[in-house]
């Protein structure tokens, strides 16, 4: 299957651009190419690495409904990141190229190999890294709060991950400081919403990823990230402060719904 | 000069020049119909990427979809512009009468024999075609008018407004 998949990206991309798989979703595959769509090979492209996310026929759908289906993906997934580029301090993949006739996405590549063998830079990696010796240390500590930032500036601004899991947070070594940079990656799911529930469901689904790979250390990260959080809607005085209440009691609901169904499941 | 293939391209070869203090700005505005390249006003290109992108998506356009305009250097034109009109494309973009800074942009396939080289026809001082001298050109205001960008974001550097013209690009009209 992937082999097949891999091929018609192999045709579309030529042999000029090597590509690397690195995931298989249920919509989209993902690889990498150390060769830019566009610019030339110099000093500003040498090393650097990219993301094709490519959106594969089906089969099952007819297919001038599967071309309009892609294409209204690929494009719908292309304008949220031109969208989220905008918004001063969020940081998300800057959209390189977008193929639709091929249903291909280009994207800048994020992160890096953590040291001592952990791993790419996502921010589970990066955790189960620091569990081992120091899990409450001032990176941990900087870098969740910074995720809390980020996921902050998304919601304030009226959008929704869709799918935020500690795998779809990549972090950045900083250029500045000593210290990593949260970047949200894969808004496949993403959408503009200024619902709470769509809000609180977004916390709920990170709360829950970072339970179930972090359990002895849930309670204090999940915290660090929520004061991240409430310190965006705070800044924005009188009226933040009220949408910030509105939006942790539905967390709260939302967990408590969670918790139900576990229970009875 | 830069000169060029997109890999995923490789039928075409581009070749592009930035030349400034162009005295015969006046003259060329009038043969761009005539000579087979295009005439670009380098104060409405703030990056390479801004124009490479422009040459992808015209590329993307003609291979995959359809060719919209009469020629690849009108195609490319077109996909520099937040619009799909053509004629407002050639306006904005294309050399005027008093360019001083001119970038000229020549697409074609690799089998076509030779055209002369730009500076037969180009009366100024080649440099090289890279941000350093882009970002000295370029008209950041103009671009903003241009792309429709919000002027209310505090001062944007050369990169956050090439990000932002790079994604109107790639999404005109779609
Ligand atoms: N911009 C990116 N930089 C680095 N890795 C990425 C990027 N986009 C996607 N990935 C990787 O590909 C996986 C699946 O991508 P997605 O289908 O967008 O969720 C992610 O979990 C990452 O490991």
């Amino acid at each position: 299957m992937s082999e097949e998949i891999t091929g018609q990206v192999r045709t579309y991309v030529t042999d000029n651009i090597p590509i690397t798989l690195i995931s298989q979703g249920a919509e989209a595959v993902v690889y990498t190419t150390p060769i830019h769509p566009y610019l030339p090979i110099d000093d500003s492209t040498k090393g650097e690495k990219y993301i094709i996310k490519y959106r594969p026929h089906k089969r099952y759908r007819h297919p001038s409904i599967d071309q309009a289906l892609t294409k209204h993906r690929t494009v719908g997934e292309a304008r949220l990141l031109s969208k989220l580029s905008q918004i001063e301090g969020l940081q998300v993949p800057k959209l390189i190229a977008c193929d639709v006739y091929n249903g291909c996405l280009w994207l800048e590549f994020l992160g890096q190999d953590l040291p001592q063998g952990a791993g790419f830079s996502n921010l589970k990696n990066f955790l189960w890294m620091h569990a081992a010796n120091d899990p409450y240390s001032n990176v941990v500590r900087e870098t969740l709060l910074k995720v809390g930032h980020q996921i902050g500036l998304l919601h304030w601004n009226n959008y929704t991950h869709g799918d935020l899991t500690s795998s779809n947070i990549v972090l950045v070594r900083s250029q500045i400081v000593d210290g990593w940079e949260p970047h949200l990656i894969d808004f496949g799911l993403g959408s503009v919403s200024s619902m709470v529930e769509d809000k609180g469901v977004d916390l709920y689904v990170l709360e829950r990823a970072i339970m179930s790979t972090h359990s002895e250390f849930a309670d204090k990260y999940n915290a660090w990230i929520i004061e991240g959080f409430s310190n965006v809607y705070k800044l924005q005085g009188k009226a933040g402060q009220k949408k910030l209440d509105e939006l942790l009691k539905r967390f709260a609901e939302v967990r408590m719904r969670g918790r139900k169904r576990t229970m009875i499941g | 000069m830069l000169q060029t293939k997109l890999p995923q391209f490789p039928k075409y070869k581009v070749d592009i020049s930035l030349f400034r203090d162009v005295q015969n700005s006046n003259e060329l505005k009038t043969k761009v119909a005539e000579l087979p390249y295009a005439f670009i006003d380098a104060k409405t290109i703030c990056s390479r990427e801004q124009l490479l992108s422009a040459v992808y998506r015209a590329l993307d356009e003609v291979t995959y979809n359809k060719m919209r305009t009469k020629s690849l250097h009108s195609e490319c034109l077109l996909c520099l512009s937040p619009t799909s009109n053509i004629g407002d494309a050639f306006h904005k973009f294309g050399i005027k009468e008093d360019s001083r800074e001119v970038i000229c942009l020549q697409l074609s396939k690799v089998e076509q024999h030779e055209v002369p080289p730009f500076h037969v026809f180009v009366k100024g001082i080649e440099v090289a075609f890279d941000d350093e001298h882009l970002g000295q050109f370029y008209d950041k205001e103009l671009l903003r008018r241009i792309y429709k960008l919000d002027s209310s974001s505090q001062p944007q550097s050369r990169e956050s407004l090439s990000r932002a013209v790079v994604n109107a690009i790639h999404l005109r009209g779609l």
